[in-house]
């Protein structure tokens, strides 16, 4: 994964969302076809998908896809995040 | 290489893409049970099927329903003690994968005291058939405070306990009349047990939690509308069950995949709730029951125990058995020629399952959806009642092709799996056994001796008169309410209204004065058939209403299902009922009973109301039908609380009475003629609305 058009397409996926580019940005509440419980399920989908894993608290607190991707990948470099819980 | 797995994911996002899901909406449960199939082990199990569940939860239950009117939907609440909206979108799968839409509710975040103790709660307004009371690894331990003792883990899950009895009684008395609330076992973390240091202490926990994990299970009571998913087997087999990250961030401690697998085991319920449990498991024979060809190894060799596998093959055999011994019809359909079939099958006592737990065998080079058919024919059943298990994709590919609403299990070259394949759908589950089911087996051999006399009989009417037929139809007492139930459940083809009642239902009418439930029995020469059938029926001042009328097919077109209506006909009119009223419903199999009614006197009376095609019709009980004279019928519908004269109060004939067995069926004519003669002359009903 390399940028948040890959999360949306990660999500669009597996979440049968209908995300664009353009919802990058959005506040996710004014998001129409997203859901709250599809951001607990993107958290073990990253994991998967990055082989790591994610800082889940940062992740539950984006409010924007941008957010969340910088949180995930901002993680990239961080050793200290112990091994992922098994989806 | 594309597998039907890949196809069905293909397919589904294909109609998603084109809005088109609701419109293909029963295509959709074969599409599900591909995806569900066992994915390629690099591939997370349920990621397709979590996919679908999310995107079926979106749809809307309103287009399905306007598209495909027939289709069976489930009302479902959602609730629980952390967040429970999880389990909304794989149980959405889950239904729909067995046919069923799901309308769902879900409930305010960990409201689930509030809403299942107050009447006036959404989740009541919902008026669910099937209430999830989700129960996350994290209940009991987050109310603890610390330091706790183990003591203290067993007061706060008994007051968990208890509380979550009183839930279920508000349930049962809030819900719609049927309702099940589903609660769940909780499984014991390991970051619990190890807080405690001494090894002699943390025992004493696992003790404690035993104990309240039996607790909740013996709380499962059909008849009181109370199941509980046991969670253990589902987390032994591999599936992890909290996320703590998510727990502690989210208030959402279940993972997806213990979710999933409460989904599948709730949806499993709601298809055992709906009748829809199947009756017979058809399996083939090389490679299934046993390893090797029979035609190239011959029966000796397919039956020596000369390698690792044959141990696995003989642990099915021995599930299959288990099966049996519930009720489970076996029948085996192989391509073999039927005489080495015959020796290979001959009973051995080192060889679970033999020719006599087969109620059919069918041996030849047909195609085995013909096989099915014959044997589905053969015990008066539908084909849609099988399950077909095989280890060949082209046989099952064949059988799914041919026979719709067959389960087809998918077996492959790996024997020691079978088990678990044959048991992944829980498709012989039914809210509970009854003596009927036990001796199932038994009584379709009865039936193929009866069927060989009928061969041999020139005459079918002779042959009738010859196995001497006696039945009765009287108040059902206690204990057959579960078998009631179930008969209204499990009866497809002779169910006049579609029906279908739980035990507390059954229960309730027997219980209502104004209300009769009737249990027919029968029996003849070859054998007693214990209760095959059930009459309900009310009454009010426009006279008596056949609510629904269920035989079991096992006893079709031996003229009982024409005895009993003609007795309570005459039941009737000896009452001086003004008239009988009762309706005709179609249903996807009961479409042979449409002239039924007319054709035993009835007249069509027009009906505003539109009731599903429904035909309404009324008997003036002035010419009554003539009673078949090859049965001897004792109708009785006044209990002995009617001879006995304290009010109505619990079932009719607790002990003692008519209904009680076969061995009291000289009293229960006796019952008849005194009724029927005008020694009494009020029901149940009329006494008490007097």
């Amino acid at each position: 994964m390399q940028s948040v058009v890959d999360l949306i397409q990660l999500a669009n996926r597996r979440l049968g969302t209908e995300l664009t580019a353009h919802d990058a940005e959005r506040e996710l509440a004014e998001v129409p076809c997203w859901d709250s419980v599809h951001l607990l399920r993107l958290v073990g989908l990253l994991e998967a998908e990055l082989g790591r894993p994610v800082p889940v608290a940062e992740v539950l607190e984006a409010r924007t896809l941008d957010e969340i991707w910088t949180a995930v990948s901002g993680a990239v470099s961080d050793t200290a995040l112990s091994g992922a819980v098994p989806a | 290489m594309t597998t039907r797995r890949d196809e069905a994911e293909a397919r589904m996002r294909a109609l998603h893409a084109a809005g088109a899901l609701a419109a293909s909406y029963p295509e959709l449960a074969g599409l599900l049970t591909a995806l569900d199939e066992a994915p390629p082990a690099a591939q997370p199990a349920d990621d397709a099927c979590d996919w679908a569940g999310r995107v079926l939860a979106r749809l809307d239950p309103g287009e399905v329903l306007a598209a495909h009117p027939g289709t069976p939907v489930v009302r479902v609440a959602v609730t629980g003690r952390a967040t429970a909206a999880g389990i909304v979108a794989p149980l959405t799968a889950q239904l729909a994968r067995h046919g069923m839409l799901m309308i769902p509710y879900s409930g305010g975040h960990g409201g689930y005291v509030q809403e299942l103790a107050d009447p006036a709660s959404g989740l009541y307004a919902h008026r669910p058939e099937l209430t999830v009371c989700l129960l996350d690894p994290l209940t009991v331990w987050d109310r603890l405070p610390a330091p706790w003792q183990p003591y203290d883990v067993a007061l706060e899950a008994e007051r968990q306990r208890l509380l979550l009895a009183e839930l279920a009684a508000a349930h049962r008395a809030h819900a719609p009349e049927g309702a099940v609330l589903v609660l769940n076992t909780v499984p014991l973390l390991r970051r619990f047990t190890h807080q405690l240091v001494s090894l002699d202490q943390r025992a004493e926990l696992g003790a404690v939690w035993r104990e309240f994990t039996a607790d909740l299970l013996r709380m499962a009571d059909p008849a009181a509308g109370v199941a509980v998913v046991d969670a253990e087997p589902l987390t032994a087999s591999g599936i992890r069950a909290d996320d703590p990250r998510l727990g502690v961030y989210a208030d959402a401690p279940c993972t997806a995949r213990l979710l999933a697998a409460l989904a599948r085991e709730t949806a499993h319920l709601a298809r055992a709730r709906r009748g829809a449990a199947k009756k017979c498991l058809v399996l083939d024979l090389d490679g299934t029951l046993w390893d090797g060809v029979l035609a190239e190894d011959g029966p000796e060799r397919v039956r020596a125990a000369r390698s690792l596998r044959s141990g696995a093959f003989a642990a099915f055999r021995r599930i299959a058995e288990q099966l049996a011994a519930q009720g489970v019809l076996l029948a085996v359909c192989s391509k073999n020629d039927p005489e080495p079939v015959a020796r290979a099958l001959a009973a051995h006592p080192d060889w679970p399952l033999n020719a006599d737990d087969f109620v059919s065998v069918v041996a030849d080079w047909g195609p085995k959806a013909d096989g099915i058919q014959k044997i589905a024919a053969e015990l008066g059943i539908s084909p849609s009642s099988v399950v077909f298990a095989d280890d060949s994709v082209f046989e099952r590919e064949a059988v799914r092709a041919a026979v719709p609403g067959a389960a087809v299990v998918p077996l492959d070259a790996e024997p020691a799996l079978h088990g678990e394949r044959l048991l992944a759908d829980g498709w012989f589950d039914t809210p509970t056994l009854t003596r009927e089911d036990r001796a199932r087996a038994d009584r379709y051999r009865q039936r193929e001796r009866r069927e060989r006399q009928r061969t041999r009989a020139a005459d079918y009417a002779a042959f009738l008169r010859g196995l001497r037929i006696e039945a009765s139809a009287a108040p059902a007492a206690d204990g057959d309410t579960a078998r009631i139930a179930q008969l209204t459940l499990r009866t497809n083809r002779f169910n006049l209204t579609g029906v279908r009642l739980t035990a507390a239902q059954v229960a309730r009418r027997a219980d209502d004065p104004a209300a009769l439930v009737l249990a027919v029995r029968a029996a003849d020469r070859f054998g007693d058939d214990g209760v095959v059938g059930a009459v309900l029926v009310h009454r009010d001042a426009d006279g008596l209403h056949l609510e629904n009328y269920v035989m079991s097919c096992r006893v079709l077109g031996r003229g009982i299902e024409d005895a009993v209506l003609a007795g309570l006909l005459r039941a009737a009119r000896r009452d001086g009922l003004p008239a009988v009223h009762a309706r005709w419903r179609p249903t996807a199999a009961n479409e042979k009973l449409r002239g039924f009614l007319t054709g035993h006197g009835f007249t069509a009376v027009p009906d505003d109301d539109d009731d599903g095609g429904a035909i309404r019709c009324r008997h003036d009980l002035l010419h009554l039908p003539p009673a078949p004279d090859h049965i001897r019928l004792a109708f009785q519908w006044h209990s002995h609380l009617d001879r006995t004269g304290p009010p109505a109060h619990g079932r009719g004939s607790r002990s003692g009475g008519p209904a009680d067995g076969r061995g009291s069926e000289g009293a229960g004519r006796q019952g008849s003629s005194r009724t029927e003669s005008g020694g009494t002359r009020r029901s149940r009903g009329t006494r008490e609305r007097a």
